[in-house]
């Protein structure tokens, strides 16, 4: 009868066993708030970015942190994410109000989208820029607000995009892409030797970078210098997407109509590819599958266009969030980062570019004199690519509207809609005009 | 004189009021889930609806009205029809592939063969394994250079490279794809569905069916098809409700490419709402699923009351 007594499971019996279940449960969360305040008293930095496309870079990084962390009594903890999820990360983070004290951001958004959530670090880059020198403009464009003059986020480093092609493919053929029309003429022979140039006109980093810098090297622009209106309905724009579109007939197959940001890399890795657009990691990728096939690839500035040699870059940078819980720490440790900034350099292989003028001094170690490479020379023209890199906004600053055209690829779109022949270049330009203009206007109204 | 003991008197609980009335107790029971659904479900939905109608940026967190202002901006752009397009042939084409892989995958696994049970659970795994994964793994089968599809055609003279197909950089191909690994990921689901509607059918039914000389396809579409449409039409509900708000394969497969091809709402709102912080406008563009999978809903709903009648 007990035993009967014991397992019947009246309503009341079922009440009394559930509150005691929800009491036990939520005794734990009574202990929380003692933990959190004796976990609170011990000092720690927590930073976040993205995971490097050069790995060996985040080990030195991690423990880079790790020390500086081991010599100010400070528990530091690094998070490396994919970089397609920094923006839903920050996002998250900015929406809670709590998260990492440090946040890397990479590509477009960021400094300017977070403003009012992030420290302002002025004090900080000037003090960088007395021992270090000016900032260059690509960094200046990453992080500096021009109407108040103030600083939301610091600038770490630039990715620059060069050319890099088969020598051996070209010198066949008795040419070098030194300009987009030799591009053109010396990609459209190389394709009917199965070597056709592979820059993607796809949704992705790559071709929203690539596109553009070409588009400004035949004088067309999506805004102006300051900002304020949308240019690119011009017939400097017309004549690029012209060009994109006989490139993309004469020089090129519909595979780069599918590609991600890697999918340049392993074309020209499998020896099909005869020249792409895009940092090193490709050149050094290739280097760790096939020595051989690395060796004979080379590295040059942009092809020049009618206007200008200009490509587009994507910017790293540190923001410290106001409700940081050690912001003091997150300051100090990009000073002593910033201190430290040529080992940072040379982890990356050359793929991080210094904003600041002195950061690393000339000749640069590495890309002046690379063992790896074969002749040592080859990446030294990376060495002056501030002078060829840009950052989306360009000619004028990057704001949220130049980061939503750029996140609704309507540059690419706008390339690859005439490209294929669904509109006529004097159409997509026009399509293209429209969106950034619906995009801008809406900007306007809402900063 | 026998003495006949007093009825100890029950202690009465201080909570007698609700033990001992049904309707407050059953109420009692029901408010955690209903608090559930309203803190996790209905807030979370006013939110996105006085966002939509907000200028709330994270560049400029305000929450100044604006009344229908995103609305218009957004129906103002002839790409949010596409988008809207590309949403329902991705949701309705993944849904009604998924069916048919359904339909014929029960019927196979309802035959009795020797490692049935193994092909049971191993055709739950596509349902079970991470979305993330699964995408990649079928990236790498429809990448423009590695395709082992491809390769396949090509090493058995189908095709040659030049006339491989081009599938993520093709829009109608591309379109394909998203809908093949959706309806992929939904048919073991719909396998499930199928199964436990058909072995509920009585075998008598069947039985006479047979011995009046109905055959497979007779059997099939007009005797138990029509039996287990109500129970096929709430998997179909949830198939519809999380095809049509997904964005997962579409965010690591093409990106919305190539063109705008591929873009459904989920992704649009997403980009526009996080990755750009126009959380107003991206709030905007998710609220138009909203009517569409209310009336959906309401009419499959509906459409199971009456078949139950």
């Amino acid at each position: 009868m007990g035993m009967g007594r014991s397992l019947r499971v009246t309503r009341r019996r079922f009440l009394e066993q559930a509150g005691l279940s929800i009491a036990a449960a939520s005794a734990t969360s009574v202990t929380a708030p003692f933990i959190s305040k004796a976990l609170a008293d011990t000092k720690s930095l927590s930073i976040v970015q993205w995971s490097h496309f050069v790995p060996e870079y985040d080990k030195w990084f991690d423990q880079f942190a790790k020390d500086w962390g081991t010599k100010n009594n400070i528990s530091v903890s690094v998070d490396h994410i994919p970089v397609g999820n920094v923006a839903a990360r920050a996002a998250a983070e900015a929406s809670a109000q709590s998260g990492h004290d440090l946040f890397g951001w990479n590509g477009a958004g960021g400094a300017h989208l977070y403003r009012k959530f992030l420290v302002d670090v002025t004090s900080l880059v000037e003090a960088t820029e007395k021992k270090y020198g000016k900032v260059s403009t690509i960094g200046r464009q990453i992080g500096y607000n021009q109407d108040d003059r103030t600083w939301s986020a610091f600038p770490d480093f630039y990715i620059n995009f060069p050319a890099m092609y088969r020598k051996s493919m070209w010198d066949e053929i008795g040419m070098k892409p030194d300009t987009w029309d030799d591009v053109r003429s010396g990609g459209a022979k190389l394709k009917a030797k199965g070597h056709p140039v592979g820059i993607s006109l796809g949704h992705s980093n790559d071709p929203n970078t690539t596109w553009r810098g070409l588009l400004w090297s035949f004088g067309g622009a999506l805004q102006d210098a300051e900002g304020k209106s949308v240019v690119l309905n011009s017939k400097e724009t017309v004549e690029a997407v012209k060009f994109v579109t006989a490139l993309y007939k004469e020089a090129m197959t519909s595979e780069v109509l599918s590609w991600d940001d890697s999918s340049n890399n392993r074309y020209l890795v499998s020896g099909i590819g005869s020249m792409i657009v895009n940092p090193i990691s490709a050149y050094r990728t290739f280097q760790k599958a096939n020595k051989k096939g690395a060796d004979d690839t080379f590295v040059m500035a942009p092809p020049k266009g009618p206007v200008r040699q200009i490509m587009g870059g994507a910017s790293e940078f540190y923001g410290v969030w106001k409700f940081a819980r050690n912001q003091e720490g997150a300051i100090e440790f990009l000073k002593y980062y910033a201190d430290h900034w040529p080992e940072a350099f040379k982890a990356s292989e050359g793929y991080n570019n210094p904003c600041f003028a002195n950061l690393v001094p000339k000749p640069m170690p590495i890309l002046s004199n690379d063992p790896t490479s074969s002749p040592a020379d080859k990446l030294s023209v990376l060495q002056d690519s501030e002078q060829w890199s840009a950052s989306p906004g360009y000619p004028g600053p990057s704001w949220p509207a130049v980061d939503e055209v750029y996140n609704d690829f309507v540059i690419c779109d706008m390339m690859s809609k005439a490209a294929t022949g669904q509109m006529s270049a004097e159409d997509s330009v026009k399509w293209a005009h429209q969106q950034s203009e619906a995009i801008f206007t809406k900007w306007h109204g809402k900063t | 004189m026998a003495v006949i003991a007093e009825p100890v008197a029950k202690p009465v609980s201080r909570f007698h009021f609700i033990f001992d009335r049904r309707g407050v107790f059953e109420a009692v029971l029901v408010a955690p889930a209903i608090l559930y659904v309203l803190l996790l479900v209905g807030l979370p939905l006013l939110l996105a609806i006085y966002y939509s109608l907000s200028a709330y940026t994270i560049y400029n967190p305000t929450w100044k009205f604006v009344g229908l202002a995103n609305f218009e901006q957004i129906l103002q752009d002839p790409t949010f029809f596409d988008t809207l397009r590309n949403t329902f042939v991705f949701t309705f084409g993944s849904q009604l592939l998924g069916l048919v892989l359904g339909k014929f995958g029960a019927f196979l696994l309802l035959r009795p063969f020797r490692g049935r049970k193994i092909v049971r659970a191993l055709i739950i795994l596509p349902f079970a394994v991470p979305v993330a994964l699964a995408t990649i793994a079928w990236q790498w089968m429809f990448d423009s250079l590695y395709s082992v599809i491809n390769w396949t055609l090509i090493a058995s003279g189908i095709l040659t490279r030049e006339q491989a197909p081009n599938w993520l950089g093709n829009p109608h191909l591309a379109m394909l794809c998203i809908v093949i690994i959706n309806a992929w990921r939904f048919f073991p689901f719909a396998i499930v569905i199928f199964l436990a509607g058909i072995t509920a059918v009585p075998q008598d039914v069947i039985d006479a069916a047979t011995v009046d000389g109905a055959g497979f396809w007779r059997r099939n579409y007009q005797i138990i098809l029509p039996m287990i449409l109500p129970i096929m039409a709430i998997g179909l509900i949830f198939g519809i409700v999380f095809t049509f708000t997904d964005l997962s394969i579409v965010f690591l497969l093409t990106m919305g490419g190539p063109g705008g091809a591929t873009s459904v709402l989920g992704f649009a709102g997403f980009q526009t709402g996080i990755v750009s912080g126009d959380v107003a406008h991206g709030a905007a563009i998710s609220l138009f699923m909203l009517p569409v999978l209310l009336v959906v809903v309401v009419f499959m709903l509906r459409f199971i009351r009456r078949r139950e009648i």
